[in-house]
């Protein structure tokens, strides 16, 4: 076990330095300055030469490199570009937003994703399974705009009953009318993001339940005089789910990053909307951080995933 | 022969795949035979916002350019896009899960770990940096796509390439004295090709997806139509929410993403479920 986690720590590691190296030479080639957005052309020479160097540019990049991996050790994500504050208090005022979102994203997919491909997975070749397995074709090939427009006309043009964008109506209220008002706002970006990984748990639970309901112990099961329900529900979607939460799992953690478009169209102020931002305003440090916070995500959902197939499969042993 | 044979007769009577293939080829058609004989939406006209009619099929735009053009030469960006973007995916994906599933040694080891750490990087925000600093241009946007999907083929061919390793023919080959090289690009590569294949058209719905979804942030080709540019311009003037509403605008080009990208992802499971024999029934 010692030597499992330790090697998924180096693992992990890796992916995170490789991905902060990467971002920082990349932001690094873009073509414009960040200095010329901050500057306007009134300000002095010196004034111009105190900016670049409050912000370390006048350093070689190299140099620029080891300081920021230097400063990040110590849990310093440096201070943004646009918005003059740390990197870390901007990322921690998104994060709670897309965090939420996610859990919600998640809530449609467990509650109903899952149980829809038991369902379909039961009733193969009838009617309703290919009702469904069309829907998840069209589901796992959806455009997120087409999805976000879709909803926005029908709930926010038509019938009026949903907000169009934003996390909540300003001002900010407090308490539960606060937690109500996020509620109603959440609804429309959630259900535009659930869909594809929506459709991946159906499609992923349907064919490995097929599969799984032709193995042997499901028919000794059977064979024992257990009645269908419990055969179904013990014996064979716990092995049946294993594909299903590797996919899920590693989505949870490439979206806490990847939720950019939706979070666009809908103003939803979490950390896909800060990305998008960024690029715009050449915000280095932020597109870094956040960056830095989608690698570890990334790396924790992986590590969480191989915790939970080994315990739904006993014969998946964390220590070879 | 025999085997050949046997893949088309089960693939003329799949009917998604027949579906797909329907679907592609009309986009082809589309793509490269429209922007012959419909000029490129250019300027300005005086015709703003008119729902769709005869001589306007799909509508137009608030300034007056007609949807159904503009669509037309958006087919052309997704199929060279994803063209493009597919052929620099095999390029530089095949050779290297090749390697990576016939040698053993440390190039192996680190094509293997490559492959993994790029496989869990967030793509999208990557690509939306990438395109930011490449600058906006349709052979940019292809190219990143290509950086970016070769993993997804690079796996595929080195689990192929695994399995067939240890297939006597190989073997029989090596004694043969016939050099790696040989083996690897006449007698493995040409047994890879069908999983592979598959996986280069999921690749081609992918890449129009994430183009239509840069070219929508605004990181597409300003002088160029694509699906993505139109709905940028239809998000921009509020299309969707405002009365009245041009549905026409904001609706038929993201319809096109997603008839191109299922026509795509149903060819290619077809593909898969024919190649496959245990997929046939």
């Amino acid at each position: 076990m010692t030597r499992y986690v330790l090697r998924r720590l180096g693992r992990g590691l890796l992916t995170i330095f490789v991905s902060v190296t990467l971002v920082f030479f990349i932001v690094r080639a873009m073509p414009s300055d960040p200095v010329s957005l901050m500057i306007s052309p009134q300000m002095s020479k010196a004034a111009q030469e105190q900016l670049m160097h409050t912000y370390g540019l006048d350093q070689p990049l190299l140099t620029q490199y080891v300081l920021y991996m230097k400063e990040l050790l110590i849990g310093n994500m440096g201070i943004s570009f646009a918005k003059r504050i740390p990197v870390t208090e901007l990322i921690a005022s998104r994060l709670p937003y897309t965090l939420v979102l996610l859990a919600v994203v998640m809530l449609i997919v467990c509650a109903i994703g899952i149980p829809l491909g038991v369902y379909a997975a039961t009733h193969k070749g009838k009617l309703a399974d290919r009702i469904i397995s069309v829907l998840v074709t069209v589901g796992i090939s959806i455009f997120i705009p087409f999805m976000a427009f879709l909803l926005l006309y029908i709930f926010a043009f038509r019938l009026k009953v949903l907000p169009t964008g934003g996390a909540y109506t300003p001002p900010m209220k407090e308490g539960m009318a606060f937690v109500a008002d996020v509620a109603r706002h959440i609804v429309l970006p959630a259900l535009a993001l659930a869909i594809t990984n929506f459709a991946n748990a159906v499609l992923y639970t349907r064919n490995s339940m097929i599969d799984v309901m032709h193995e042997d112990y499901i028919r000794t099961a059977r064979a024992k005089g257990a009645d269908e329900k419990r055969v179904v529900h013990k014996h064979a979607l716990n092995n049946a789910l294993i594909p299903t939460v590797t996919v899920i799992g590693m989505q949870i953690g490439i979206m806490v990053g990847g939720a950019t478009v939706t979070e666009t169209v809908f103003s939803w102020p979490g950390i896909g909307r800060l990305i998008y931002d960024s690029v715009n305003a050449l915000d280095y440090p932020t597109l870094q951080g956040t960056f830095l916070v989608m690698a570890v995500a990334v790396v924790i959902m992986s590590f969480i995933v191989d915790l939970v197939v080994a315990r739904l499969d006993p014969r998946i042993k964390l220590g070879d | 022969m025999q085997k050949r044979k046997g893949f088309l007769y089960y693939f003329v009577r799949n009917r998604n795949g027949m579906i797909g293939l329907a679907g592609v080829l009309l986009i082809v058609l589309v793509g490269t035979i429209g922007p012959l004989f419909i000029p490129k939406p250019e300027g300005y006209t005086m015709d703003i916002l008119l729902a769709p009619s005869s001589e306007h099929w799909l509508g137009t735009d608030n300034v007056g350019l007609d949807i159904f053009a503009e669509i037309v030469w958006g087919a052309r960006t997704s199929l060279y896009v994803s063209i493009l973007a597919m052929l620099i995916a095999g390029v530089i994906g095949i050779p290297l899960g090749l390697i990576c599933g016939y040698t053993h040694g440390i190039l192996a080891d680190i094509i293997d770990a490559l492959i993994d750490i790029f496989m869990t990087l967030p793509m999208l925000p990557l690509m939306i940096i990438m395109a930011a600093v490449m600058g906006t241009s349709i052979t940019n946007v292809a190219l990143i796509l290509g950086i970016f999907s070769w993993p997804q083929l690079a796996r595929v061919t080195k689990n192929q390439t695994l399995k067939i390793r240890e297939q006597q023919y190989i073997e029989a080959a090596s004694c043969l004295g016939i050099s790696k090289g040989s083996i690897l690009f006449k007698h493995v590569l040409i047994n890879t090709s069908g999983p592979v294949f598959v996986n280069m058209t999921l690749v081609m719905a992918s890449a129009v997806l994430t183009e239509a979804s840069l070219s929508f942030l605004g990181l597409g080709d300003p002088t160029t139509w694509s699906w993505g540019t139109i709905l940028k311009r239809a998000w921009s003037q509020n299309a969707v929410i405002s009365n009245p509403n041009p549905w026409w605008w904001w609706l038929m080009p993201s319809l096109c993403v997603v008839i191109y990208v299922v026509c795509f992802n149903l060819l290619g499971t077809a593909l898969n479920d024919c190649l496959n024999p245990k997929g046939r029934e």
